[in-house]
């Protein structure tokens, strides 16, 4: 076929990012489906431990959703740290303290920067060269997640370029063939493991969760493994009630932890209010040198997270939380 | 509406926002803080019919004030009764999409050419001093229509070039240069806004368009690293009033007038207001 001078445009690289990425490889990934996917409807439901021992390795990338104070996966987080993970690659969009937490812990030496507290750890592992950061935003790393999620290896985005951040990343501007526009591409990110907390699941990992999010779906899609904790574990007939509700497939699902208040200290919307004296406290350790001592009180001393809640938090403040929060509407199937 | 007698920086900064914002037209508040509580002030009290984002997707809340300490954005009372839940991905593909008319932000640092730094102070990878990120401001200042960013007046923040662009203002200032980064056309800053001033753009450059009473041109020159170009008459801003002042204390920014943020306190002594 001839090609017209309007659609023989050439695709050329204008200006590249000089950071390192996850390495792109949409059709690994559908190999790694292939043969570990569970595809079979099966229970996955077990405990944090045997979950992030099974399913977090030294060195995986490492997605979670949303953050600390607000929906965040606390109880795998939690274990992840108190099991000694190390050298993880962290998504670090849409996060706040727990950048801090997990690089003063040991377990991360790199992070994707959309957004997260800048802390006395974090420029301590900087300055000593035992944290490498990589530039991106908030919405670059969920639309980078996304096109993980469709299997693809980039995806145009209409933001980063121009920004410094462009420079210390994995982005390309390259000649849009079809408009013959300048238009900015971004790696696809596949993370080795996804941790997100959700409303409900049943044992095969349906999940549900109500309300807003960053890209709990597209992470789970993403990701080569998937740790989901529940709030509540319904019945797979519960699921089949209003299929519309399932935020995320079984399939895609390879561990279920029941995790009633997992969120701890943050919010799990509709279901429980945070704890302010819990938010604060860990705000203070990451802002003031404090994390190991944090970690001393509140994460090493248990063998899980459902010790913790109940020894040092207490069923008296826990239920207070659950009626502090007053929104239900929303919050349900 | 009464003009008030006491009042701290971040409270003026934020009523200045307030009145321009602009019924039918939509916002996306980057972060909780600030550029939050300047939208949602002046959808209270000016433009009913003015709309709100925020980067969990959320469309038009009406948010059950005040919000929790640190909850302003995906719990329950902060997108409370929105029209639409969805995710950051949605938010940042509707500003692609150009359903964004305004981005409000808040920064570290701004430059001449409205470029904006929440990365890096120093020589990046140096001895200067890492910060956040630019969160979902890199795609607010790229997509939405307008940006309107906060800030304060230090020489330390207005500054020729910013140490690194986290958010894109118009780039190295020339004609087009957005648009050869593939950014959307037609985008870009419109408004600066600190506790003493309001800048716009002539075209491209920051320039002083409004003043508060109670500083002079030269003042907030002297707290530029580099001179803003001057507009031929620079217009003095109402202080805030009683009304504003009442909302944002308790309702919106319920926590932030004890903090270092809210900056120095200004008084009215009868004849003038006074800079503590």
């Amino acid at each position: 076929m001839t090609l017209s001078p309007s659609s023989s445009r050439q695709i050329e690289i204008l200006r590249q990012g000089s950071g390192a990425y996850h390495p792109v490889d949409p059709d690994g990934f559908r190999h790694y489906v292939r043969e570990h996917k569970n595809r079979a409807l099966q229970p996955r439901l077990m405990t944090a431990r045997e979950a992030v021992d099974r399913f977090v390795a030294d060195g995986d990338y490492l997605t979670y959703e949303c953050n600390y104070l607000m929906r965040g996966p606390n109880a795998v987080f939690h274990e992840i740290i108190r099991q000694g993970k190390k050298d993880l690659w962290i998504a670090g969009k849409f996060t706040y303290v727990d950048v801090a937490l997990l690089v003063d812990a040991g377990c991360a030496s790199k992070i994707d920067c959309g957004f997260f507290l800048s802390a006395p750890a974090v420029d301590r592992a900087l300055k000593e060269g035992r944290l490498q950061v990589y530039e991106y935003s908030n919405v670059i790393m969920t639309l980078r997640i996304q096109a993980g999620a469709m299997g693809l290896p980039f995806l145009p985005v209409r933001s980063f370029g121009g920004t410094t951040g462009f420079d210390h990343s994995g982005a390309k501007l390259i000649s849009d063939p079809y408009t013959g526009d300048p238009i900015t591409i971004v790696p696809a990110l596949n993370p080795d493991v996804a941790v997100i907390h959700v409303h409900q699941a049943d044992i095969y990992g349906n999940a549900r969760i109500f309300g807003t999010g960053i890209s709990d779906v597209e992470a789970a899609m993403a990701s080569r493994k998937v740790i989901i904790s529940a709030e509540e574990i319904v019945d797979t007939e519960e699921i089949r009630r209003n299929p519309g509700a399932t935020s995320i497939p079984y399939y895609a699902v390879d561990a279920v932890v029941s995790s009633p208040f997992g969120s701890y200290p943050g919010t799990c919307p509709g279901y429980y209010g945070s704890d302010p004296e819990g938010v604060f406290e860990v705000f203070r350790a990451v802002m003031g040198n404090g994390v190991p001592a944090y970690l001393d009180k509140w994460v090493r001393p248990f063998e899980t997270f459902e010790d913790m809640l109940e020894q040092q938090v207490g069923q008296a403040k826990l239920d207070a939380m659950r009626a502090n929060e007053v929104v239900k509407e929303g919050y349900s199937a | 509406m009464t003009r008030a007698e006491a009042f701290s920086d971040r409270e003026v900064a934020m009523c200045q926002v307030a009145r321009l914002v602009e019924d039918g037209r939509t916002y996306w508040a980057a972060g909780g803080g600030t550029p939050l509580y300047s939208v949602l002030l002046g959808k209270k009290l000016y433009a009913p019919e003015a709309q709100y984002i925020t980067e969990d997707g959320v469309i038009a809340p009406e948010p059950m004030l005040p919000f929790e300490p640190m909850m302003t954005m995906v719990a329950s009372r902060a997108v409370y009764r929105a029209l639409a839940w969805g995710t950051m991905n949605s938010a940042g593909i509707h500003a692609q999409l150009g359903y964004m008319d305004y981005g409000v932000l808040n920064t570290l640092q701004v430059d001449q050419h409205g470029n904006i730094n929440s990365t890096f102070l120093g020589e990046y990878g140096g001895a200067g001093r890492r910060f956040g990120g630019p969160g979902g401001a890199d795609t607010i200042a790229a997509c939405c229509w307008r940006t309107i960013l906060i800030t304060d007046q230090e020489r330390r923040k207005f500054v020729r070039e910013v140490d690194f662009i986290s958010s894109p203002g118009f780039l190295d200032g020339t004609p087009g240069a957005r648009e050869r980064a593939g950014l959307p056309e037609g985008t870009g800053p419109w408004r600066v806004v600190t506790p003493w001033a309001m800048y716009d753009y002539a075209p491209r450059r920051l320039r002083l368009m409004a003043r508060v009473p109670w500083v002079t041109v030269d003042e907030i020159l002297a707290e530029c690293e580099w001179k803003p170009l001057v507009a031929d008459e620079v217009q003095v801003l109402e202080p805030p009033t009683e009304e504003e002042l009442h909302l944002l204390r308790t309702e919106l920014d319920v926590r932030g007038q004890t903090t270092d943020a809210a900056g120095s306190w200004i008084t009215w002594d009868g004849e003038k207001y006074i800079r503590a």
